[in-house]
């Protein structure tokens, strides 16, 4: 009896000593991190095998991490996201995201600021100013990793049939302003007996080019550059007082409505509709627009092969306060806070945008390295494949960025979008062309969010 | 032999039928509990709760149902739901039997006819919006470049706020021929005898028409009514592509699309409202049952069913 008594334990006792002994093999195996892409750039067929690449590249020099990219469709790679988080499941780095996107899941990302310390990493070589973008004051997200500065891309063959003067690729040239492109852009603009905007015998009805289109943009992007305190965002610092119907928004917007409605030199919903009609999938490919405010993502959409009329670049001009704003697009890799192996997330992200690889990356997912060391490599490499661009109107508008950024985070940021989404349509519709009014009533709508916000905190 | 691997063997054969039947409907009952019922019990917890799905949902009582009442989004999109009711419902009713009787007519190729109208209702989802955006198009589209030959200056269509609700209603037209087919199902079941009697009576076309055709037919647009009004309510789709073709507005121009289940959508999964979505998916329920039990109740007005005896069940 004492026998078979003694027998389980014995059993038990040679089974912990041999868990014991094999712990340790089971410890050292690779620790695996799942990047989550879908959610901006990545889900291109032409991006899947780079990105395979990329990590059997990582893999095979790393021995105790392993990486392994889960691409998604972009439609619906929110909800999948969710869903993942949600079900406890959370992948451990998630990007490229935009700055609108890691606003959007702000409260899910955790705060890479004890990495970094921990670390004593050098984040010197970054551009300081993208270093902002997608940092805030209670949770920095994830080091810049690319960068999408914007400017004016023009087509030069609409200014030469005009003889209309080039917009100035000089930086310090501060007679390029809002005013100055309003001149050129009425010059640009032709109705269909080939009457321009300035002349009494224009034609608003019946217009067949236009002088400058920025209807790629968000609300909040087309009057980021107007000079406010707060740059791109509806919200004073603290997010307590809505601020969207601030005097340069007003501005801002009022020239943009104007422009459509009274100078007629940007295209309003149905000149969106003729020109969209008239291309080939964006504004400028149909050879109807004169210029066009987007970012450098854009020389991709462009397509230069497919088009017949030279383009180039130009900075965006001076607003009214006698600055300069080129909005950004940010691009990063986050780790969820619930992610398990967030240690190995961080070491990833630093391989991510380590001088070493991040010019791969980036040409993977098409933007400007956040790394000034590596601008010259990363110069070269667009030069091969978009030559005759001036590539310093690219890199010298990354200096002028709208911080706080038209995509930053506020609270309720959906909702807060959505009201400024309606004002914009207001106007661009003509259902209201008063700018005033129009941000007046966005302010109330933000300010009953915010209310809203801090009364459930 | 079932009965018999099953142990069944000893039940009377009343009760072998009843767990046979069971057993054929264990499907539906159980797809039903698990997709239907469960998600639906879970929505109304949810309307109760603050949730963004990541979180756990926190308890909020009536909070959601309150803030409703102070959305102006949610009065807009009942507001447009509402009036593509009374302009789609009627004109999809009202045209379908039209089509339906004209169809119902001795005339040559009869069969080919009915085949050309009913085919456009095969086609549906997101293709044949896009097709539309296109006719739609205020520049190149069909529509405007038709009344331009007459001298007219088509409107803006999807891209104008006064217009974009209407081009739904015109768009909505297009799957009249599922409606229509019903509608000849019916006519061809109402007696001949009946018309035969009446032209014997001098009665004339718009006399048969009101006298036999409508009270015949009541049932059947009773039914097409009841379908009619649910669908509408539901309206989602073709809102959602169509004014996504124009903007990154969702329901624009304007909020002029701003269909009840589109604001649904974009409180649950662009807002990250779960709760909020589930409250806004309870009172859709609510109304949808309200309109569905006045139209049930005020059918003895209207609904005329042969062979009937009024005041008897």
């Amino acid at each position: 009896m004492k026998t078979i008594k003694r027998y389980p334990l014995f059993l038990f006792t040679v089974l912990v000593v041999l868990a014991l002994l094999v712990s340790p093999a089971i410890a050292q195996d690779p620790v695996t991190v799942t990047i989550f892409v879908g959610l901006g750039t990545g889900t291109s067929p032409e991006q899947f095998e780079p990105q395979m690449a990329l990590q059997e590249r990582f893999n095979a020099s790393h021995d105790d991490l392993q990486i392994e990219f889960f691409i998604v469709p972009h439609d619906t790679s929110e909800d999948q996201l969710t869903t993942m988080i949600a079900g406890g499941n959370p992948p451990d780095l998630v990007g490229p995201n935009g700055i609108s996107t890691i606003a959007l899941f702000l409260d899910n990302w955790a705060d890479i600021t004890p990495f970094i310390e921990a670390d004593m990493f050098d984040t010197s070589d970054f551009y300081e100013a993208s270093l902002g973008l997608n940092a805030y004051a209670h949770v920095n997200t994830g080091l810049p990793l690319g960068l999408f500065p914007s400017f004016i891309f023009y087509n030069v063959d609409i200014f030469d049939a005009e003889g209309v003067e080039y917009p100035p690729a000089d930086f310090m040239d501060t007679s390029w302003t809002y005013d100055a492109l309003r001149e050129r852009a009425m010059l640009l603009t032709l109705d269909g007996d080939g009457n321009n905007a300035t002349s009494p015998d224009f034609d608003p009805g019946n217009i067949v080019q236009w002088g400058y289109d920025d209807s790629w943009t968000s609300a909040r992007e087309k009057i980021a550059p107007w000079g406010s305190d707060r740059v791109g965002s509806p919200t004073n610092e603290d997010y307590t007082v809505a601020i969207a119907n601030n005097e340069h928004w007003v501005r801002g917007l009022q020239w943009y409505s104007d422009g459509i409605h009274v100078d007629h030199f940007i295209p309003g919903v149905d000149g969106i509709a003729a020109y969209e009609s008239a291309g080939i999938g964006t504004p400028l490919d149909g050879g109807l627009i004169g210029m066009f405010h987007s970012h450098t993502w854009y020389l991709t959409e462009l397509g230069f092969d497919g088009i017949d009329f030279d383009v180039e670049i130009a900075p965006v001009p001076f607003n009214p306060v006698g600055t300069r704003v080129a909005t950004m697009h940010a691009d990063n890799f986050t780790i969820p806070e619930t992610s398990q192996n967030k240690e190995a997330a961080w070491e990833v992200m630093k391989w991510l945008t380590s001088p070493e690889q991040i010019v791969d990356v980036c040409l993977i997912y098409g933007c400007i390295p956040a790394r000034m060391s590596v601008a010259e490599e990363f110069r070269a490499a667009l030069e091969a494949n978009f030559p005759d661009i001036n590539y310093d109107v690219i890199f010298e508008s990354i200096n002028y960025l709208d911080d706080p950024n038209h995509e930053s985070w506020t609270p309720q940021w959906g909702r807060m979008e959505d009201a400024m989404a309606l004002a914009e349509s207001k106007v661009i519709t003509g259902e209201n062309t008063d700018a005033q009014a129009v941000l007046d009533e966005a302010n109330d709508t933000i300010q009953a969010l915010l209310d809203e916000y801090w009364a459930s905190q | 032999m079932i009965d018999r691997l099953l142990g069944l063997s000893s039940w009377s054969l009343q009760r072998r039928e009843s767990a046979a039947a069971y057993m054929y409907i264990s499907p539906w009952i159980i797809g039903f509990f698990l997709f239907t019922l469960v998600p639906m019990a879970a929505s109304l917890y949810f309307s109760f709760t603050d949730y963004n799905i990541i979180d756990s949902p926190v308890w909020v009582g009536l909070k959601n149902y309150v803030d409703l009442l102070d959305d102006a989004s949610f009065w807009q999109s009942l507001k447009v739901t509402l009036s593509f009711a009374m302009l789609a419902l009627p004109g999809t009713l009202v045209f379908g039997l039209f089509l339906a009787i004209l169809l119902n007519q001795d005339i040559p190729f009869v069969k080919l006819w009915r085949t050309l109208y009913f085919l456009p209702s095969v086609l549906t989802g997101v293709a044949v919006v896009l097709l539309w955006v296109v006719i739609f198009n205020p520049q190149v589209g069909v529509i405007n470049n038709l009344l331009k030959l007459f001298g007219l200056k088509g409107p803006g269509w999807l891209h104008d706020p006064d217009w974009a609700l209407l081009s739904l209603v015109i768009m909505s037209l297009w799957g009249v021929g599922q409606t229509m087919i019903i509608y000849l199902a019916g006519l061809q079941s109402v007696p001949t005898d009946m018309y035969d009697a009446a032209k014997v009576d001098g009665a004339n076309m718009l006399r048969r028409f009101r006298n036999i055709t409508l009270p015949m037919m009541s049932p059947v647009i009773f039914y097409n009514l009841i379908i009619g009004l649910i669908a509408t309510f539901q309206y989602f789709t073709q809102a959602y592509i169509a004014s996504g073709s124009v903007g990154d507005e969702i329901g624009g121009p304007v909020r002029s699309t701003l269909f009840y289940n589109i604001y649904l959508y974009q409180s649950g999964f662009k807002f990250f409202e779960m709760g909020y979505a589930s409250a806004l998916a309870w009172v859709l329920f609510v109304i949808i049952l309200v309109l569905t039990v006045l139209v049930f109740k005020s059918s003895p007005l209207w609904v005329h069913y042969e062979g009937e005896l009024r005041g008897r069940s």
